[in-house]
Formats: C-alpha cells, structure tokens, sequence
C-alpha cells in the first residue's frame, strides 16, 4: 500500500509539473537547488572553520523544523496528501494510511531539496571522520522528525485549516513570520559585528540544547568519547520522532472519525449604520467607501497586505539606509499605498456582478472608482506622514522631510491612478478561498497578474519622477525646491488620478461582462 | 450591425442591435421581458459551441414563467444575457421596455436578479449586504432599513443575525440574494434555479414570497429543472433544449395531451428511454 501512495504522489508532482506555467515551475525549482546545494556547500566549508561547524547545523537543523511545522498552516492545500480528510473514505488501517502519507510526504521537490541540504550538514558534522555513519542517521532522523511533525501539527489543525477561520489564521501566521523576518534583518542591520557574532554564537549555543541542535552535536560528542553527554542528546534529539508519529496518529483518527465544527464567523458583523447614499459620484463614493473600510479589518485578504504595508514603511528605510537620506526610502511604502487600489474589480470573484447590477451609469461608475481610492489614500496618508515623522526623529532628517514628502506623495497618488486604470484594463482573478497566504492569483493568470503588479509599479516610478526630479534640486541646490516637488506630487498626481477615475469607470461600463469573467475564475481557484 | 451605445463611451465590443429595439418595444407592448434573435457561441472554429441558437421568446406581464430544459440547454446562459452578466453574440433583450445593452440603466433597475453560481460579497452580513445594495442604487437609507428589515422577517433570515453571508447555507444564501433582488421593487424578477439545493422549509418560503409578488403585479422568471414545481407554481412556460425554444406558452397549452408537464417536457427534449438497458452486473456481486 506504501507504494501505491508513493506512486500517487509522484503522479501529483509530475501533474503539477506537466500543467500551468512549466517555464515558471523549473525556475523557481532551480532556484529552490541552488539554494539547497548553496546552503548545503557552506555547510561543508564550513568545517575548516574551528568552532562554526555544530552551531552551524544546529541552528541550521532548528530553522529547518520550525519551517516544516508552519508552512502548513501558511500554505495548507498546496500539497494535496497533507489534508487527511482526502483518504477518509478509503478502507485503509490506520497504520497502513499513516505509513502511506508519510511516504507521500517524502517525495516532492521540498524533502529532496532538504536531503541536499542535510547531505552538507551531515558531512559538517562528521567529526572525526569515522563518526560519519552516525552522522548519517542523525540526517535520516532529521528529515524524519520534520516530516512526521509537520504532519502531526498539520492533521491536527486540518479540520480548522479546511475553514475560512481557519484560513484567516494562516494568513496572520504568514504576517508574524514576515514580521518576525523583518525585525531579525532590522537587528542585524543596526548592530555592530562584534554584537551580531556575540549574539549568534549566544543563540546557537542555545539552540544546540533542543533537539534538532542534540542531533548536531551527537556525532562530535561519540566521536569525543563525551558518552554521558552523548547519551543525553541521543534521548533529546531522537525522542521527538516516536512523539511525533504517536501525536500524528491521534490525530489522524480523530480527524477521520469527528467532524469538524469550525464554521463560526472570525470577525464580528452586525446591521449596517452607514447612511450614506449612492446616485451621485460623490455619493456613491462614499457608500462604496464604507464598505471597503469595513473589510479592510473583517477580510484578512485585504487586511493583510495593509499589515505588511505599515511594517515594511516603517522598517524598510532603517534597513536599506543609515543616514538622513534614509527619508526618501518612505516613497517606497507610498508606492505600496498605490497599489491597494488595484484590481479593484477582482477582488470579490464573481461577486463582482452585484456591481454590474448596481453600478450601470458613469456618476455612479466613477463613484465606485473614488471610493476604493479614497480607502487607499486615506489611511496612506497617515502611515506615511507618521513613517516620515519617525525618519525625521531617528534620522534627524527635518531638513530633508518636505522633497521627501512630495516624492511619497507623488508615488502614491501616481500608484493609486496606475492601480484605478490597469484594475479595468488588466483585471485578473483573485483566489476566493485562500487555502496559502502567498497564493495571489489563479492558475493560467499568474502571468496577467505579474504584468499588472510590475505595471503598477513602473508606472507609480514614472509618475514620480517630477517629483523626484525637484526634491534632488532640494538637497543640491536651494530648499525651496521641496515646495515644488510637493506641488508637482499634487498637479501630476491629482491629474493622473482623475484621468485614471474617468476612464477605468468608462471602460468598467463598457467591458463590464468581460472582466466578471476574467475575475469569476478567483471562485473556482 | 447598429451599435446602440450610450453616447460618449469608449469604442469596446458592439452591443447587439437587431432587430430595432423600439419597434421591437412596440410589437411586444404588454410583455415584462422580449427576447429577438439571442445568440451565444463558445469556443473558436471548429470546436465552437453554439450555447444560445438565435431564439426569440416574450414574457406576458404579471405571470409567473418557468425556463426549463435539460442540462447544458442553455438556461444560465439565456438568463445571463437577459441580465447583462454575459455578452451575446446578436439579439436584443428588452425588459419592462428597455433594451439591456443599450440603455442598462433602465433595464437594470427594472429588474432583480438571482444568478446560480456565482458569489456574494461574503464578509458582509446579510443585513450590510441589503444596506450596501439598497444604497448604492441610490435608495434612502432609512427606506433600505425598513424593507430590508421585512425581507429579513419575511424571509426567516432574522436568526442569522450578524453572521457574515460566507457562513450561511445554500437555502440562506438563495434567500439573501433574492431579498437583494427585491430590495428595490423591480417590475421584473430573473431567477435562475432559485430552490435548487434549497432545504424544504426554505423553498417554501421562496415560493410563498414568489407567489405574492406576482399577485401584485410582479413578473417572475425562473429556470428550474423541476417540472412538478413548475407545473405547481407557473402560469407560462418555456421548453429549452440545446440552446433552442422548442416550446413555450400558457402552460396547459405546451402540455397539450400529455398526463403531466413532465412527460410532455421528456416528449419535446426527445430524452425517453434514457437510463434503460445494460447494468446487468448491478447488485449482484459485493466486487
């Protein structure tokens, strides 16, 4: 039965291979090898250096399995044989169907990636030489540990992972790793080196205590003669694989005899107390804006990148510069603003034909346009002027605060025109039921959406430069300049933006049904 | 080919205009809904599918009129284009008067829809969902609250509260849409498979609220695949098969002869000895 899993996942594998965008699937998993065989090559060369080779792998061995445990709950579905749900029906012995899923659970692209991986670490650990067999399994435990773990933390969520509630948290725990990534770079990035090579050593010195870190050092302590110390980490670092494997199998049966009873709503809802009133463009503007205020908190797929938006405006100018200068790094989240208000028609699947029923003249059209702007720009504003205000203190950048602020602003009234225009003009799908945090666009439109996205921001950089062009002449030649990149952001902008309202409404009334069936794909993905 | 397009829009697909949608008003008066000429293929040559044939059909006002057709007939698609959710190839759709593609903003408040398939804006609750429709159609807010709030009562959604439309089942949501669609008093309702899937207590309601529209001058036109239903509930219909009309009128008049509508339907769409023969194995062995 084992070979009828394994022979059923490598089917899915092949399948996804054969299927969407190859050119796109063999460059990412180029990418994925020679990130395998980089890391496992350092690991390696690593040896030569006395001292770095255990905490190395350990905390190597470390990240390697908190990586396996959260992307399940980042990107559940994405392999189909993690939801246990699929094999429910099938007369199968539990053991039978645990030894099956684990075998699915060994091949892939991932596990051979990580076997290249651990194939470095296990020839960094094995010192002396003659303790490379016992190297060896420490690797083979590894991998297995990852695997079952994984597995075990995924079936036991899988009944909530299968819900929209479910789903929602992924998306938040995607944010806390992103966030967490973000803050360990800023870390690195304010710190002198000593302070960085005290501090990692220190971590590593930790992490050689869990049991990842405990297979690591296992092989050097045998080899040593350290036999107390020996037997200690064999106990730590072997012990989570037979724990493992007996939470998978709870979880398992629970999951394939209990029925899941996650259907409550994640965010509260209520009766409407909006009053405004559509009919007019500014009307319509606002009942379309409250709307879109009101899920920017409730929707997590529109919540989220407004969540990554504020960490990346704060942060990002601290991490890529260390002066005053640092200032102009904001414009970057203001052309992230911009692009809030694109694919505005996508973003509700086939929902979209509520608006197709509503929305039929050129006020109301236009009003529509506005209010999903309005929702960018305001909230924007704010995130920008408080993210140059922090540069101003941190930085002492007062002087360089108003070109900086005309180049943000440019960005992202240039990004909201060019997001509002391409939303009619290059409209793609969004994934309703979002089963991966970095699932953004369907199969067979990945390539629009790429064209949309890179569009956006070409053009929110195009329509900035006057504004740029004015706030270099601010630093170099006389202050007054700053006025004018401000004023430029304002005429270029506004004109860009009103030019963008009316022609994304014009042509929504005019390819109306077009676009509900380029969007109405976001249901089925 | 005649394009009817509002004045000052960009150039974008033609929008059909045959035959001339005035005097097709005009042929029709009395009629909630006129179809002429309505095409719709799928796919390029030679692979293409011809989904809609050209058909013509006019809906008397005030009845209660039931699409019906097998699988694949072209019901959605019909529908669709009625609503403007889908662009037809030729033809003209006039409804309560107004031509779909020509003059949408007349047509379009004209009527309520009910599509299969296809999405609400989810993370609202049904209450929100009605508040956002009814405004946006330039309803004032106190006069959405106060239907919105009978529909809800009527409609026996009063329970669900402030739970998010994502969470509700598939009778709910039939019933949220069809609030939606009445929100505004349309002379005309396009309802497509409206109880499929629904529970029994649901369909009830559905029909019960259906009926007393009618009885109050509404237009009701829905597909169904349920003939008894259809037989019960209209006063007009239509037979579909592959993409054509091959019957349509007062409803004993398309039953003619036939015991109950259902064998007449099996008679027109030629399906009468489907599911016969072979399965011989059926039953007798466990493997």
């Amino acid at each position: 039965m084992v070979g009828v899993f394994a022979s059923l996942k490598w089917r899915l594998v092949r399948t996804r291979l054969a299927t969407g965008n190859r050119a796109a699937t063999v460059a990412g998993l180029l990418v994925l090898f020679v990130l395998a065989i980089g890391v496992a090559g350092l690991l390696v060369w690593s040896r030569s250096a006395e001292g770095v080779p255990l905490p190395l792998v350990a905390t190597v061995f470390t990240l390697q399995l908190v990586a396996w445990v959260l992307t399940p709950l980042v990107a559940f579905g994405v392999d189909e044989t993690v939801d246990p749900s699929r094999f429910a029906l099938l007369p199968l012995r539990l053991p039978t169907l645990q030894r099956g899923l684990l075998a699915t659970a060994l091949i892939g692209y991932l596990p051979v990636a990580n076997a290249v991986l651990l194939l470095g670490a296990v020839l960094a650990i094995a010192q002396p030489w003659w303790v490379l067999p016992i190297a060896v399994v420490c690797g083979v435990v590894q991998l297995l540990t990852c695997v079952v773990l994984s597995r075990a933390a995924a079936t036991s969520m899988s009944s909530l992972m299968s819900s929209r509630r479910g789903r929602d948290l992924g998306m938040l725990v995607g944010f806390l790793i992103f966030a967490l990534y973000m803050g360990l770079t800023l870390l690195l990035n304010t710190g002198n080196e000593n302070a960085i090579g005290t501090g990692t050593q220190r971590l590593a010195d930790v992490l050689t205590w869990g049991p990842p870190g405990n297979l690591a050092v296992l092989p050097a302590l045998i080899g040593e003669g350290d036999w107390g110390r020996a037997a200690l980490a064999l106990v730590i670092g072997v012990a989570p694989l037979p724990l493992a494997w007996w939470w998978w199998r709870r979880a398992l049966r629970k999951s394939l005899t209990t029925i899941g009873s996650t259907t409550a709503s994640s965010a509260p809802a209520g009766s409407s107390t909006d009053s405004a009133v559509g009919g007019s463009t500014a009307g319509t503007m606002r009942v379309v804006a409250g709307r879109d205020r009101l899920l920017l908190w409730r929707d997590p797929m529109r919540r989220m990148p407004w969540l990554l938006l504020i960490l990346l405006t704060f942060l990002y100018p601290f991490i890529v510069a260390r002066g005053p200068e640092g200032v102009f790094w904001v414009a970057f989240g203001a052309i992230l603003v911009g692009t809030q208000a694109g694919n505005q028609y996508g973003m509700d699947g086939s929902g979209l034909w509520l608006h197709l029923m509503t929305i039929t003249d050129r006020a109301r059209a236009r009003g529509e346009v506005l209010g999903h702007v309005i929702v960018a720009i305001i909230p924007g504003v704010v995130v920008i002027a408080a993210s140059l205000v922090l540069q101003g203190i941190v930085r002492d950048a007062w002087h360089l605060l108003l070109p900086a602020a005309g180049v943000s602003l440019a960005a992202m009234l240039g990004g909201c025109a060019a997001s509002s225009s391409l939303s009619a003009r290059i409209p793609y799908a969004v994934p309703q039921s979002r089963k991966s945090v970095f699932a953004s666009s369907v199969a067979g439109q990945k390539g629009v959406s790429a064209r949309a996205t890179f569009a956006v921001l070409g053009l929110s950089i195009l329509l900035a430069v006057p504004s740029g062009v004015a706030a270099f002449l601010a630093v170099q030649v006389a202050d007054w300049w700053g006025w004018v990149s401000v004023l430029l952001a304002l005429v270029v902008g506004g004109v860009s933006l009103v030019w963008a309202v009316r022609a994304t409404a014009d042509r929504f009334l005019v390819r109306g049904p077009e676009i509900l069936a380029v969007v109405a794909a976001g249901d089925r993905a | 080919m005649d394009d009817a397009r509002p004045s000052g829009l960009p150039s974008g697909p033609p929008v059909p205009a045959y035959p001339d949608g005035s005097q097709l008003g005009r042929q029709h008066a009395g009629s909630a809904l006129v179809i002429s000429g309505l095409r719709k293929v799928f796919g390029a040559p030679p692979r293409e599918k011809v989904a809609v044939d050209s058909i013509d059909l006019a809906v008397p006002a005030g009845s209660f009129f039931g699409l019906v057709g097998p699988n694949g007939a072209g019901k959605t698609t019909t529908l669709s284009m009625v609503t403007g959710l889908l662009r037809p190839d030729a033809g003209r759709v006039l409804v309560a008067g107004h031509d779909v593609w020509a003059d949408p903003v007349g047509a379009k408040a004209r009527m309520g829809v009910l599509p299969d398939g296809l999405r609400l804006f989810e993370r609202l609750s049904g209450p929100e969902l009605l508040s956002y429709l009814g405004r946006l159609r330039g309803m004032p807010a106190d006069v959405v609250r106060q239907r919105s709030d009978e529909l809800i009562q009527v409609l026996d959604l009063a329970e669900a509260g402030g739970r998010l439309v994502a969470d509700y089942s598939t009778g709910m949501r039939k019933k949220i849409t069809l609030a939606a669609a009445m929100l505004h008093s349309p002379p005309v309702l396009l309802l497509d498979e409206p109880l499929e899937a629904v529970d029994p207590v649901s369909a009830r309601i559905i029909r019960s609220v259906l009926s007393r529209y009618t009885r109050a001058g509404g237009t009701v036109i829905f597909s169904s695949h349920v003939m008894a239903l259809v037989q019960e509930l209209c006063s007009h219909v239509a037979v579909m098969a592959q993409g054509r009309i091959v019957a349509a009128g007062p409803i004993d008049e398309v039953r003619g002869s036939a015991a109950s509508l259902d064998d007449a339907f099996m008679d027109l769409v030629g399906a009468g000895e489907v599911g016969e023969g072979g399965l011989s194995w059926l039953g007798s062995s466990p493997a």
